[in-house]
Order: C-alpha cells, then sequence, then structure tokens
C-alpha cells in the first residue's frame, strides 16, 4: 500500500502522529515529574513539540474532517499548553520578592486609601472620645459587654488601674496567643477587607465605628487620670493592630472604589486591576496583626513598665514605617 | 451623563475557548459547581484532618489549657487552610488534592500562566467568600437570627457569583482572572482511512461517484464515524442481533439517498460502510479545500436561503 493511495488528511495524520505521540508522553511525564526535572533535551522537545502540534490543529480544522483526530489534537494540544505555560516560580523567591519589593511598593501605591483608612478610624476615636465626655452612657452603646470585660463607667479607678497592670498571669502562652488572634480585632479587620468590594460604605462605617469603641474607652480612662497608663498598655499591641486595622481598610476601600469607579475599563475588569494591590494590602495586614498578636499573648504580661511598654509599640510602629517607606526602593 | 448599563457590542468568543500566545484558540471546557464543590469538599477534609492531628499533638504535649483548645483549634486549621491551597496550586500548576481527584484545574483566563498573584488572591477571597460567613454561621447560635441570616444571605450572594456569568467564575476568580476547567484527555482514535480499501479487482468493490456523495455534510460524516468506531472497540457491548439490524438500516438508508443500485450482501455490509466513509470524506474534505463548507445534509438549502 503506498502513501498516495489514502487521502490527504490521512496523510497528514500518519507523517505527524509520531511527534504527537512523543508529546504526549512528555506531558505526561511533566504532569507526573513537573519541567524542573526534565532533562534538557526532553524539555526543549516538549515546546518544541507543543508548538508543532497547535499548527497541526490549526491545518487540521482546516482541511480534516476526521472527529477522533480533531478530539484529540484538541486534548492534548491543550494539556500541552497547561505543561507548557505553567508557574516556573520558587517558593522561596517568591516570600523575600513579597518582603522585599511588592508589598512597600503595593504601600506606597495605595498611600491614600491607606490614609482615608487612618482618617475614619482617627474620626471614629475623636467622636467617641467628645461623645463619652458629654455623656458616659454613650461608652454602653459603643462598647459590646464582652469586649469590656467589665470594665465601664460604673468601675472604680482601682479596677481599672488592675486590669492594666496586673493582669492573670496564667492566660498567656499559645491559647491566650490563639485567642487574641481570633478576637475582635482579627475579625474586625477581615470584615474590613472583605466588606470593602460592597461599594466602600461597610469598611467605612465598621472603621469609623471601631474608632468610636476605641475613643469611648480612652476617655473612660483619661476621665480617671490613667490615660497615659492605659496608652502604654493600648500601644504594646495596638499601635500594630489598630495600623493593620487601617491598613486592611485601604485594601477594601481601594476594591470598592474599583467596583464605584471603574474608569474607561469595565468594572470586573478594574476589580481585577484593584485586586493586584488590594491583596498585597491584605497579606500586610495578616503579618502585622499575627506580630500584634504575638506582642499581646507574651508581651503585654511580661512587661510591665510604662514606658518600656511605650518605647516598645511604638518603636515596633516606627519599623514597620521605615518597612513601608524605605523598602523596595530602586536604586536609580 | 446618562445612566445606563454598558453594553458590549462585541460578540465574545465562546466561553471554553481560550486563545494561547500561540494564536490557535484551544478549547478547554468551563467546570460546573458540582465537581467544583465536590474538589472542595475534598480539600476541607484533607485540611481538617491535618488540623485535627496537629491540635491532638499540641493537646498531648500539654502545651494548652483545655479551655483554650476550640480557639487553637480554629487557628490550626486556619494556618494550615491558607497556605494549602495557594501552595498546592503553586506546585500542581493550579490544582490542589480536591481538584486533581476531580480532574479539574485553574487556568489564567488571558491564556498566559498562573501568576502568584492570582493564586494568592483567588484562595484568600475565598476564605472572605466561603470560610469566613461560614464560620459565622457555626458560631452564632438562634439567639441572634439577625446575624445568621445575615451570615446565610452573604454565602448565598458568594455563592450566586459564578451562576451570573458564564465561566462559572467566583468573585475571587473574578479579581484574580481566572477560571476553572475540565482537564482535556486525549484519546487518539484508530483513523479510519488509514487502510484505504481498495477493490482487488475492479468490478469487486465499491465505487461511489462524484453525484451520489453529494447528499451528506461533515455532520453525517462524523456521526457514520462514531458509528464505526464503536464497531471496532466494542463490539460485545450490545446484543450482537441488535446491531447488526442497526447496520443494515444505516446501509439501506445511505443506499436509497445515495442511489447506489446494487444490493450489499450481509457479509459485506461494514467493509460498504467503510468504502462509503473514505469516499466521502475524501470528497467533502476537498469540497472544504476549495472553500465550501458543508455543515451537514442541510447545506444546500443554507446557500439557497443566504
Amino acid at each position: 500500500m503506498s502513501e498516495a493511495d489514502l487521502i490527504r488528511s490521512a496523510r497528514f495524520r500518519k507523517e505527524r502522529e509520531a511527534g504527537w505521540q512523543r508529546l504526549e508522553a512528555l506531558v505526561a511525564r511533566a504532569e507526573r515529574d513537573g519541567l524542573q526535572r526534565m532533562e534538557f533535551a526532553e524539555a526543549r522537545d516538549l515546546a518544541a513539540l507543543y508548538r508543532q502540534a497547535t499548527t497541526s490543529l490549526a491545518i487540521a480544522r482546516e482541511i480534516s474532517l476526521d472527529k477522533g483526530l480533531l478530539n484529540y489534537l484538541e486534548a492534548l494540544t491543550a494539556r500541552a499548553y497547561l505543561s507548557v505555560y505553567a508557574p516556573q516560580e520558587r517558593l522561596g523567591g517568591l516570600f523575600r520578592k513579597f518582603f522585599t519589593q511588592g508589598a512597600p511598593q503595593a504601600m506606597r501605591r495605595s498611600w491614600l486609601f491607606i490614609a482615608i483608612g487612618f482618617l475614619c478610624m482617627g474620626l471614629g476615636v475623636l467622636a467617641g472620645y467628645q461623645l463619652f465626655l458629654e455623656n458616659s452612657a454613650w461608652y454602653h452603646v459603643f462598647m459590646p459587654p464582652e469586649l469590656a470585660g467589665g470594665r465601664g463607667p460604673s468601675s472604680t479607678t482601682e479596677e481599672l488601674r488592675r486590669v492594666i497592670y496586673d493582669e492573670d498571669p496564667s492566660a498567656s502562652g499559645l491559647g491566650a496567643f490563639a485567642t487574641t488572634l481570633f478576637s475582635h480585632n482579627t475579625r474586625i479587620a477581615i470584615f474590613v477587607f472583605g466588606l470593602g468590594v460592597f461599594l466602600c460604605a461597610p469598611a467605612i462605617l465598621l472603621t469609623f465605628y471601631n474608632g468610636l469603641m476605641l475613643g469611648a474607652f480612652y476617655a473612660l480612662h483619661a476621665e480617671r487620670g490613667l490615660g497615659a497608663d492605659l496608652g502604654g498598655w493600648l500601644s504594646i499591641h495596638g499601635v500594630t493592630e489598630i495600623s493593620a486595622i487601617c491598613i486592611a481598610c485601604g485594601g477594601g476601600l481601594q476594591l470598592g472604589a474599583a467596583v464605584l469607579f471603574p474608569g474607561s475599563r469595565t468594572r470586573s475588569r478594574a476589580l481585577y486591576h484593584a485586586g493586584r494591590d488590594a491583596a498585597k494590602l491584605a497579606l500586610v495586614a495578616a503579618v502585622m496583626l499575627i506580630a500584634a498578636a504575638l506582642l499581646e499573648g507574651f508581651g503585654r504580661q511580661l512587661i510591665q513598665d510604662i514606658t518600656a511598654r511605650y518605647a516598645l509599640g511604638w518603636g515596633i510602629g516606627l519599623c514597620w514605617l521605615a518597612w513601608f517607606v524605605l523598602g523596595g526602593r530602586v536604586r536609580q | 451623563m446618562k445612566l445606563r448599563w454598558r453594553r458590549n457590542t462585541k460578540p465574545k468568543p465562546p466561553a471554553g475557548e481560550l486563545v494561547p500566545p500561540e494564536g490557535v484558540p484551544l478549547k478547554l471546557e468551563v467546570a460546573g459547581l458540582g465537581v467544583r464543590l465536590a474538589a472542595q469538599i475534598t480539600d476541607i477534609f484533607l485540611t481538617l484532618i491535618a488540623a485535627i492531628c496537629l491540635l491532638i499533638l499540641v493537646a498531648s504535649l500539654g502545651f494548652s489549657a483545655p479551655e483554650t483548645l476550640t480557639a487553637i483549634g480554629s487557628l490550626m486549621f486556619f494556618i494550615i487552610r491558607v497556605p494549602y491551597y495557594v501552595m498546592a496550586e503553586l506546585a500542581w500548576n493550579g490544582q490542589t488534592l480536591g481538584k486533581r481527584l476531580m480532574k479539574i484545574k485553574v487556568i489564567s483566563h488571558d491564556g498566559k500562566s498562573l501568576s502568584t498573584h492570582a493564586l494568592v488572591l483567588r484562595n484568600l477571597m475565598k476564605e472572605a467568600e466561603i470560610f469566613l460567613p461560614a464560620t459565622l454561621l457555626l458560631s452564632l447560635d438562634a439567639a441572634s437570627p439577625l446575624a445568621s441570616g445575615l451570615a446565610l444571605g452573604w454565602i448565598a450572594a458568594g455563592l450566586m457569583v459564578p451562576l451570573c456569568n458564564r465561566h462559572r467564575q467566583r468573585l475571587g476568580d473574578l479579581m484574580a482572572g481566572t477560571h476553572v476547567i475540565h482537564q482535556p484527555v486525549p484519546v487518539l482514535l484508530k483513523d479510519l482511512a488509514a487502510q484505504p480499501v481498495r477493490p482487488r479487482a475492479k468490478q469487486d468493490g465499491f465505487v461511489f461517484l462524484a453525484h451520489q456523495l453529494d447528499h451528506y455534510g461533515a455532520f453525517e460524516l462524523q456521526t457514520l464515524e462514531t458509528l464505526l468506531h464503536a464497531q471496532e472497540t466494542g463490539p460485545g457491548k450490545s446484543p450482537r442481533r441488535n446491531q447488526g439490524a442497526t447496520i443494515e438500516a444505516v446501509v439501506e438508508k445511505i443506499r436509497q439517498k445515495t442511489g447506489y443500485a446494487n444490493r450489499v450482501p450481509a457479509a459485506r455490509r461494514l467493509e460498504f460502510l467503510r468504502a462509503f466513509y473514505n469516499a466521502q470524506r475524501a470528497h467533502l474534505e476537498q469540497r472544504q479545500l476549495f472553500g465550501e463548507r458543508r455543515k451537514d445534509k442541510h447545506y444546500a438549502t443554507d446557500d439557497s436561503q443566504l
């Protein structure tokens, strides 16, 4: 039987079939072992054969009516495409790149949204403080009872002081770390970020409300002359934690702004673009929250001196700031 | 400024199509919600088991008081879960263990390779979309129906998003520019035209004239191909007699339609069909080369209507 007896598309298939089968074997190997473990010649052949197969597919669509062949080529090229264009990055390099470049650059790019986040929180604190001074009954409106831990306008100054300086030492360690991480503030941060997509409003409201609570809480202590002491107690982890909430708020706002004002793009396209930085902000906030939980779980009971508390809290705050401002700058 | 929905007037490519950098569109079938849910449940089970093992380890080492065990447990689940999805999808090119089991895969919407950013984003949003409201729902009791309703509504809204677009993208997929596909399986069937049914002697074989081949299009040809492949691979599957009847009916139909005068003896029916397939395919492919695609047997009426 000579070649010329065959119809054109059958000859086309016969000439190329060996290459396709080799590609199929290479793809199976690439999927099982990964491209990194393949030999140079194999990896080179995979890429070359994949390109040949796409050409074959394009031709076959034009000249062949063999459904079996068309289905096979469709599936084979799709499979080969997926393994040729697999992500090639290494995990270690990713972490380094995120911490040295990606995160600080994203923070600087979206400074406006983060500033709005801090502004919401700050206004909340101010409003809460003023409202409490006007009428201390506001405290019960803002503060959920389980968060106050029994502290309120009715408790004595001595009780308040005891909570700040002399906590039950048994509540420290891993258990405290876990409970504080899943406590109020982390939940707020996740909410604030996730709800930002819904047109910004929930994120702004939640951050503001969080500020209100903080303001009222501070006013309660400031009225008794414990303002500075509470500042120390809060700042050891609060500087990190509250900044994390504001940054998460910034990320959420960025997403919400993309939905509200997509500009010349479509909304989903705008969301995709905004997501690039917003995801990094969320990761930064997560890192900061974990650091804050560590500080709260271990640091707050160990360090009782007020100046040391201030120094540690704000020193770590400065470190964050230095990372955001100085990290990832490219020298010209 | 007029407020109205922007309508995209450009015709969109079909949902299951993706254009790789080589420029030849590939068909990649979009995975449905059921199979994705199954993969998700598998993954949750796996991570949950890992978290429980770790929790038992921590508890047996006596690091913690029993009352904080729930908090530590949820922390373990969280700490294992979040990196698991990202790392697995990075290492296995868009597949977690559950997705591997279900043979589905995450791919990038624009035809380029999956970026780390996309994988991190789609899996972080999974936290916000599914796990957060789910934990809320589980931790809330019947005493706060409003909050439970809110959490339920949140989950429902999150699940509605994939139903509203063609690529079945979650909110996280939309942001990351990814979607989930069925992994295609390449199976190479034998080429029916690889062995030409050549007459040993001229009067012995089946010969079709050009006008006899003008009745059918590509659809009929490919249906015949499927039938012939089924004859080859699995003759034992259906009762023998029934199959013979089908073949006979097909042969008679083709003879009637094409006006093939000679009777076909029962023993040579398959041979006749193969010969007809070869001749028809050669004819149609030749027409196609000249720019005339015959989609099915109604091609002539389609032309006259246009």
